[in-house]
């Protein structure tokens, strides 16, 4: 605008810091006046340190555990000791003990720490078959070859419970028990088809997918406020033109460009897909805005601005659109939900490049690694599931909540 | 109000569902396949888009012998007598008093049709003949160049087709030669047919009437072959890809599956008391590298990579039980080592165990070095780093690639895996697009020379395809140097399907794996076996231990096709 | 394609301002006739432009129709690429060498004709039989789904404003923005796998399909009441996914609505709150969901893909799906024309009937 320069303009730039902190006092205050919507706001402040904060502190657990497949939530490494032994309970109490740990699953690393005061007495994962290594060392536990056996919560409870020689399974009932079922760390949401710990990949999976979705939001917002209010505004050609390319994007079925897109621009960035998404998803919020302002534009006050002879910026920064701004605020929201509800969809279709491993990466192995079908294994799809589903559902909440904030009428209604 | 009344609807409509009628299971057999339904699906079985229900057309268009894969002998099913004769072409009889679901009887004019329509679309098993001939009613000789174990396995796991419904194409065919005017437009006149009926040879026939996007029936047909000895009245085909059958299976209604289910399922329905059966599949997916990126084509480096990849993890974490290691890396299954190859040649076999310390003497016996980040650096004093691509919809591949590409970089390497569209995926391969790529090795064909086809004509060139789009592939040189001398193993793998001498066979075939197990041109991870889910509950067939479970899990020769031609398959509660 | 803000320039055609952009010729005709007969060129431009936009997109799809299918068949069986490669080649019948621009012309010339050419992976089946077996099933479901959970997001949005912040209000709302949040693709999985598998309250296996088999299709009670209830599943899932957002869009339109002065004139006028609802307050916050519905009907149909997968409905959606999978070029091409032609004349209906809808645009209209 045309006082972009001038010292007034400097001096509320000047001004900013203590406006933007007594703004969010007053916002928070305000907000906090709507329950369902402060706890959208809190929500979304929770998925901020959840997904941007929490990865600096949490590593991705990138172990491959071959006896901690699909593992059920709370699934933790135990401690099995013979009968005879029950009094050993923690690691402390192994000291010059000698425990038995099988190569490629959670013991080793867990035992590690250890290694000076224990001995450590290594079995092989000797072939495909979740036993034979395994099966060695609880037997040798049985026969107190060794005092203690490290092993996972699940893998114990099936060859307890059910394994299929009968006769062995009554050998490690008669001899064996568990003496600390809480030895490990517990896995807070279960494991992966890779034994790897499932909470962790939650925490480094939402960064890049809520980027990309503000950023689809962002962009297709945008272009949907200027082209559609200038449509709107302008008419004639311009508007003929801006209605007939937002039809034509409309037009084109999605499925089928995405897949051409997929295949000829290769994603080096999972960010690329947001700006992908929002150019193409700017028409309806496009079409709304502009019926919107042609439905303002009739309004009397809208009319009496323009018999005043009162320029077009004028009618659309002054007039019109504080009386959008709801309107475009809960549909940025919206926009935003879209962005991610897209780009989970062509994830889980298999369409978007997998190479971060994001919810929607998680939710597509899950998925096509049969997880769902799996009681014990089915959080590998459903928590990225809920973590989508809840922060969509923060979005909205929240969204809800700045419409009574920025709603001017709402306003001073109350 | 109004709301109430519209969601009590709902509610209402949704609580009917559970009143659906639940199909009586007497008597029918519960498989599935997936097919098309009309219009997109049709009853020409040799145009593409065909109602062919895999493994299970035996049953409609049954196979003319089924190999044993435990005795390597064939069991003559259409096929009474079949054998070479003194001048090297081959004869076959089929049995006498069966009849199509037309009526029409089965004789040898229904032979030559499909013979000669295999003429027409220009097969490959035409490529060894020369003519057929139809000796009398139930006779037919085949005029063969040479005698072959391929070309011989190629006609016998042939589906009889009806000459009542092909006889009048596969007659003008005859008559006529490729390039001979009218040829081109008959072909077209092949693949745009539609008979009105499926017309079925074997125990059962396909109901049109019955056909939707759920199942279809296929009613006994007493007068087909092996429609005497069947013990069900129908078999009901269920529709659908891995994840639509998956909850039929656990609820009990579909009772035995072919399709490759994910190791959590499978461990759903082992809780379910549902069985898992595995047979060998003789292939599986393998670390292909394209030899023209330096240092891959090196083959320590090569070699380094086997030593580095723990392959049983692999399997693991991929497939489960049913990612079962390769053993001997031959390029082969290691059934098919095991059956071809003698005691010594297996003995002298390296089997590259999982030993990191071996590929870091290997990678540093060429001059390579670590940097301060522990990446290896070449002798050029570039890194290590290659993009390794897989087709991202292959559950277990991409599984294999992630795994694969962790399990390296931990060693030192900078690889970095990319899904790629199935369809895209060979495509890049075909045109060397690519540093290292997961496809598979191995082929499920029990001609061990076959199993070399992807490696050094599919993945390298495309042989003889070649030509419309095919490119170098992984760039590897067939004209090999190894400890037994120098061979072209191309053409090595092509002759050892040739003649009927097992003995000189097995000698070629010695080659192909020494020279493969030493160059390693790409690098077997696993091989993948079938992980069929079987409802004993409901249906009775051999228990597990039985030597028909050596037979190949799809396809040709399947055990459970086989076990219903020879009418063993039974419903449980008898 | 104009809408009505060109209609509302035509008819201010005798203000002061006339319209810039109309011809000298169609002043001589009647303004509504030019209007119209413009809108429907636009509109078939539309169709043309997206029509060859697919043609060329379908062609640089990675890879081709023969070798996805050797691709398929080589995992299928145990046979050699070789022998895939014959068998595939021979059961096409497509020209590889026809240039791109030929194969263009044909087509145009065929759709001039209505006729959409046969499939490529089915050769001789023709893209008109596959659609018209697939196509109404597909609208049959989401139709319903969709007026359903239209009808029922008003009536719920409506109720929503009017108890603004009331326990009702922020239940509703905790409700709907669930609803909204989850893809439907996921209401479907975990419909089959709860209500389904783990409760067992329906049978997943008799559910599946679009009617029992052996029914004949046609105006007889047994067929439509199996047709119902195997497009219930479908129908539940769509109302689901899509009745938060409907819910949402109201409320916040009948909020605004609520504020506009001529309710509170009429609230002065001691109108009855029921009169007030209907025909002030309802009609007027519809509006922008109206426009919202009309671009729905077009994009939902194409977007049952998963749907229908997973509940084994097999309509549009899986006929689409299918036929990129295989890359069966005239098959997309076929259904993407129905696609977009219908988007388009929803449009174009939905622009002619605005009128009736807004007051505000029908008092201009008849100024």
């Amino acid at each position: 605008m045309k006082t972009a320069a001038s010292p007034n303009f400097l001096l509320s730039l000047l001004r900013m810091p203590w406006a933007l902190l007594s703004g969010s006092y007053h916002f928070i205050n305000r907000l906090r006046a709507n329950r369902a919507g402060f706890i959208g706001f809190l929500g979304l402040i929770a998925y901020f340190i959840l997904t941007f904060i929490m990865p600096y502190f949490i590593p991705f657990d990138s172990e491959v555990n071959l006896d901690e497949i699909a593992g059920p939530v709370g699934s933790r490494i135990q401690l099995a000791v013979h009968r005879d032994n029950a009094h050993l309970k923690t690691f402390e109490d192994l000291a010059s003990k000698t425990v038995g740990v099988v190569d490629q699953t959670g013991g080793p690393s867990l035992i590690a720490p250890y290694a000076d005061s224990i001995t450590i007495e290594k079995y092989r994962w000797t072939s495909r078959r979740a036993g034979p290594g395994i099966r060695a060392a609880l037997l040798d536990l049985a026969d107190k070859e060794i005092d203690g056996m490290l092993i996972f919560s699940k893998t114990v409870e099936q060859i307890l419970a059910d394994d299929e020689d009968l006769e062995l399974q009554a050998v490690y009932r008669e001899h064996i028990v568990i003496s600390n079922p809480e030895l490990g760390p517990p896995h807070l949401l279960g494991t992966d088809t890779q034994g790897r710990d499932i909470a962790t990949h939650i925490v480094h999976g939402g960064r890049i997918l809520i980027l990309t979705a503000v950023i689809g939001g962002v962009i297709s917002t945008l272009i949907a406020l200027v082209v559609g209010s200038l449509s709107a505004l302008l008419g004639g050609p311009l508007d003929s033109a801006m209605t007939a390319l937002s039809n034509l994007i409309l037009a084109v079925p999605r499925l089928p460009l995405l897949v051409v897109l997929a295949g000829l621009i290769r994603f080096d960035n999972t960010l690329f897909l947001g700006v992908m998404i929002g150019l193409l998803g700017w028409p309806p919020l496009m079409r709304a805005i502009r019926a919107q302002v042609l439905s303002l534009r009739e309004r009397d006050f809208v009319e009496a601005a323009r018999s005043l002879g009162l320029s077009t910026t004028h009618i659309m920064f002054r007039e019109m659109l504080p009386n959008m701004i709801s309107y475009v605020m809960i549909n940025f929201i919206f926009a935003i939900t879209f962005a991610m509800y897209e780009q989970i969809a062509l994830l889980v279709l298999g369409l978007a490049p997998i190479d971060d491993y994001t919810w929607g990466v998680m939710l597509y192995f899950g998925r096509s690694r049969g997880t769902l079908y799996n009681e014990d294994g089915a959080s590998m799809a459903l928590a990225p599931v809920l973590a989508i589903a809840f922060f969509q559902v923060c979005l909205v909440l929240f969204a809800r909540a700045l419409e009574e904030v920025f709603d001017p009428r709402l306003r001073s209604a109350v | 109000m109004y709301r109430k009344t519209l969601l009590g609807l709902l509610l209402v409509a949704l609580s009917l569902l559970a009143f659906a009628p639940v199909q009586a299971q007497d008597n029918v057999l519960n498989v599935a396949w997936p097919y098309q339904v009309p219009p997109t699906g049709h009853f020409n079985t040799f145009a593409s888009g065909g109602i062919a229900l895999g493994q299970y057309q035996d049953l409609h268009e049954p196979p003319l012998a089924v190999l044993m894969w435990a005795t390597g002998d064939y069991q003559g099913m259409v096929a009474e007598e079949f054998g070479w004769d003194d001048d090297g072409n081959y004869v076959i009889s089929i049995v006498d008093g069966n009849t199509w679901s037309d009526g029409s009887a089965m004789t040898a004019d229904d032979l030559m049709a499909t013979f000669n329509i295999f003429r027409l679309r220009g097969d490959a098993v035409w490529a060894n003949m020369s003519g057929i001939e139809k000796v009398d009613d139930s006779t037919v000789k085949f005029h063969m160049e040479s005698p072959s174990s391929l070309a011989e396995r190629i006609i016998l796991t042939t589906n009889l087709r009806p000459a009542s419904v092909f006889g009048d194409i596969a007659d003008r065919a005859s008559m006529m030669s490729p390039g001979d005017d009218g040829w081109d437009a008959l072909l077209q006149e092949l693949t745009e047919f539609r008979p009105e009926m499926p017309v079925s040879g074997g125990p059962y026939t396909i109901q049109p009437d019955t056909i939707s996007e759920a199942n279809l029936m296929l009613a006994l047909n007493p007068g087909g072959f092996a429609g005497d000895i069947q013990h069900y009245d129908m078999v009901r085909m269920w529709n659908g890809e891995t994840e639509v059958v998956t909850p039929l299976v656990a609820n009990q209604e579909l009772h035995y599956i072919t399709h490759g289910i994910p190791p959590t399922t499978e461990e759903d329905f082992a809780n379910r008391g549902i069985d898992i059966v595995r047979s060998g599949m003789n292939n599986g997916p393998g670390l292909y590298v394209n030899h023209a990126v330096y240092p891959l084509n090196m083959v320590e480096v090569r070699q380094a990579i086997a030593y580095a990849v723990d392959r049983i993890q692999n399997g693991v974490v991929s497939l489960g039980e049913s990612g079962v290691a390769v053993e001997y890396m031959t390029g082969m299954s290691d059934g098919l080592s095991e059956a071809w190859l003698s005691d010594d040649v297996l003995d002298s076999l390296n089997t590259y165990d999982h030993d990191l310390m071996k590929a870091e003497e290997l990678l540093m016996g060429v001059g390579f070095s670590r940097n301060d980040a522990g990446h290896w650096v070449d002798d050029n004093g570039d890194t290590l780093s290659f993009e390794l691509t897989f087709p991202q919809e292959y559950a277990d591949w991409s599984a294999a690639a992630e795994n694969a590409t962790a399990q390296l970089n931990d060693f030192g390497f900078d690889i970095s895996a990319r899904g790629v569209q199935f369809q895209q995926h060979p495509q890049d391969i075909y045109s060397s697009n690519f540093e290292m790529a997961i496809r598979n090795w191995g082929l499920g064909d029990p001609i061990p020379g076959r199993s070399y086809l992807q490696a050094y004509n599919r993945y390298n060139g495309q042989g003889e395809v070649a030509g419309e789009g095919g490119g170098a592939g992984m760039n590897f040189d067939n004209n090999v140097d190894f400890s037994g001398g120098m061979v072209n193993v191309f053409d090595l793998s092509n002759m050892s399907s040739q003649g009927v001498d097992k003995d000189a066979q097995a000698e070629l075939v010695s080659q192909l794996a020494v020279s493969y197990n030493e160059l390693l041109p790409a690098i077997p991870l696993w091989e993948r076996y079938t992980n069929n889910a079987l409802n004993r509950n409901f249906i009775m067939v051999p228990d597990a231990g039985d030597s028909i479970f050596a037979n190949f899990g799809g396809g040709a020769d399947n055990w459970m096709t086989t076990l219903i031609l020879t009418g063993v398959t039974a419903p449980a509660d008898m | 394609m104009a809408s009505h803000s060109s209609d509302l320039e035509n008819a201010r055609v005798n203000s002061p301002n006339p319209v810039k952009y109309v011809s000298d010729f169609f002043d001589r005709y009647p303004i509504h006739k030019n209007y119209y007969l413009r809108i429907f060129l636009q509109a078939l431009v539309t169709i043309w432009a997206v029509m060859s936009f697919t043609f060329v997109l379908v062609r640089l799809m990675p890879g081709n129709p023969v070798d996805v299918l050797i691709e398929q068949i080589l995992t299928q069986e145990g046979i050699s690429y070789q022998e895939a490669y014959d068998r595939v080649a021979a059961s096409f019948n497509i020209d590889p060498d026809a240039s791109m621009l030929d194969q263009y012309v044909d087509y145009v010339g065929d759709l001039l004709r209505l006729d959409l050419g046969t499939s490529i992976t089915s050769p001789g089946t023709r893209v008109i039989d596959e659609i018209a077996r697939f196509l109404p099933w597909t609208i049959f479901a989401v139709g319903c789904g969709f007026l359903i959970s239209f009808v029922l997001g008003i009536v719920l949005g409506m109720t929503m404003a009017y108890y603004r912040d009331s326990v009702l209000d922020h239940s509703l709302s905790l409700v709907s923005s669930f609803f909204t949040g989850v893809p439907n693709y996921i209401w479907g999985l975990l419909i089959i796998i709860g209500p389904g598998i783990t409760w067992k309250w329906f049978n997943v296996g008799a559910a599946r399909g679009t009617y029992d088999p052996g029914l004949t299709p046609g105006f007889n009670a047994e067929f439509i009441a199996s047709a119902i209830e195997h497009a219930l599943l479908p129908i539940f899932t769509y109302v689901l996914a899509t009745l938060g957002s409907w819910m949402l869009s109201m409320k916040s339109s009948t909020a605004s609505v609520l504020n506009d002065d001529y309710v509170n004139v009429a609230e002065a006028r001691g109108l009855k709150d029921r009169r007030i609802i209907t025909s002030y307050v309802g009609r007027n916050a519809m509006l922008p969901l109206f426009a919202q519905l009309s671009i729905s009907i077009g994009f939902v149909l194409g977007s049952g893909v998963v749907i229908e997968e997973i509940f084994v409905y097999w309509g549009f959606g899986h006929y689409l799906f299918q036929a990129i999978t295989v890359r069966d070029y005239t098959g997309i091409q076929g259904s993407v024309l129905i696609l977009s032609s219908t988007f388009v004349f929803s449009n174009l209906l939905a622009d002619l009937t605005y009128g009736l809808l807004d007051p505000r645009v029908r008092i201009t209209g008849e100024k």
